[in-house]
């Protein structure tokens, strides 16, 4: 395999990679936003939000995806058995962790004004979140959600333990063993995670701040 | 199920394991530490040649997963220089280097919020700007820096986990090796995973109350960027 094939080799992995963490990225929004405003307006059950940030905080993704994938797999085929539902689960989980955290600092951010104007004119407390704050609070964290996009394409090649998903790592693992080569697949493989990841954080960091004037915030 | 945990042997392995993850997540983040405060002075004071130098340094370790920069570490780097380089050395400096990279971003953001102010003030009592940076900003910057400093301890230990598939033995290696014995695949990876979380949350638990403790009231952070 000459240096071109073996770029071409790992570049079709690119999909693979993007669509685990695209997947994810979704997961997380779904699960983040509606933990942060359970963890700021529903008092009482705030802690489950807490415990449920440290989880996620404080287990490594490679022994979540071991335990999901050989562990439950092994008693629920379905969706267990699945490596790349696991993937997209384990990491849409730990995603939705952290944007908890990013959308609470942009929910303190927004101000709690907006939701008193809001209730005052009738609305109530999940409207007035859902059509005052959840639009503000996005823009608000553009340059978190850039970082946590990104964190999330590195954190794919966590799935190289799953050993079934061709994408960018197991290819370059892949071609270190097929070929002997230990150089060239994993520079190539590490200069596509930066021409990756690079241009989103770029571009979503831009976005948020035009988006932020315009707005006036 | 969980007869196995009634087995010495494991626990030694758990214990040896826990101690090299230990070892290279408290080495890395304070090698980071050390590096990325100067990467930080050196991105602030530098000329254009060493702030490009710089740049390219903490997009290619932020930009790319610690995952396959762990295979270059292992295999890229002694494969180049044609030389039989120790496994474990090379995970020790590739997590140093690699938190050296992200700290320097959350080090700049902590000496930024109280640079202009201060160094203003300490140059006009006659310290020059070495010695108003060494006693007045860093000292500073590290009791701000606090938090994203307890971040980074709890993503470096999560990504320590990939050390075990370079074959270098970690908990996760333990976990494999206890789980290939045992067949225990469920409990295992759960003892595993309770070992680590009580591990980082402890950890960060005691930086929060040294946080609240060393806090510069009124300076904050912002977390976000």
């Amino acid at each position: 395999m000459d240096v071109w094939q073996q770029l071409f080799n790992l570049l079709e992995g690119v999909p693979l990679t993007l669509s685990i963490s695209i997947i994810s990225f979704l997961v997380g929004i779904a699960l983040g936003l509606p933990l942060a405003f359970t963890r700021i307006y529903e008092k009482e059950i705030s802690f489950a939000v807490d415990l449920y940030e440290k989880i996620f905080r404080g287990i490594p993704e490679i022994v979540l995806m071991l335990l999901f994938f050989f562990g439950l797999g092994t008693f629920f085929p379905l969706p267990f058995g699945s490596a790349f539902f696991v993937a997209c689960f384990v990491l849409g989980l730990r995603s939705g962790a952290n944007q908890s955290q990013i959308y609470r600092g942009a929910i303190r951010g927004v101000g709690d004004e907006q939701m008193i104007a809001g209730q005052s004119i009738g609305l109530s407390k999940w409207r007035s979140i859902w059509h005052i704050m959840v639009p503000q609070v996005f823009t608000f964290s553009t340059p978190g959600l850039g970082s946590e996009y990104a964190l999330l394409i590195k954190d794919s090649a966590y799935v190289y333990v799953l050993s079934g998903l061709l994408e960018i790592t197991t290819r370059a693992n892949q071609i270190r063993q097929s070929t002997g080569d230990f150089i060239t697949p994993y520079i190539f493989g590490a200069l596509i995670y930066i021409a990756i990841t690079f241009p989103i954080a770029y571009s979503l960091d831009r976005w948020g701040n035009r988006r932020k004037k315009k707005i006036g915030l | 199920m969980f007869e196995w945990l009634t087995n010495p042997l494991y626990w030694t392995w758990i214990f040896q394991g826990l101690t090299l993850t230990v070892e290279i997540t408290l080495f890395g983040v304070c090698l980071g530490l050390l590096l990325g405060t100067l990467l930080s002075i050196g991105d602030i004071y530098g000329g254009r040649t060493a702030r490009g130098l710089i740049a390219i340094y903490v997009e290619f370790f932020r930009g790319s997963p610690l995952f396959i920069q762990i295979f270059i570490a292992v295999y890229t780097v002694p494969a180049l220089l044609h030389l039989q380089m120790d496994h474990y050395l090379l995970a020790f400096l590739v997590f140093g280097l690699n938190s050296a990279g992200y700290q320097k971003g959350y080090v700049k953001g902590a000496m930024q919020t109280i640079l202009d102010d201060q160094m203003a003030a300490g140059m006009s009592v006659g310290m020059s700007r070495w010695q108003t940076l060494r006693h007045v900003i860093i000292p500073q910057a590290y009791r701000i820096v606090i938090p994203s400093w307890t971040n980074e301890f709890c993503s470096l230990t999560k990504s320590t986990s990939a050390l075990a598939f370079v074959g270098l033995f970690d908990l996760t290696s333990a976990g494999l090796s206890i789980k290939g014995i045992t067949y225990q695949v469920l409990p295992v990876w759960m003892v595993i995973g309770a070992i680590y979380f009580v591990w980082i949350t402890g950890v960060s638990k005691l930086m929060d109350v040294i946080y609240e403790r060393k806090k510069i009231p009124g300076v904050e952070l912002d977390l976000q960027s």
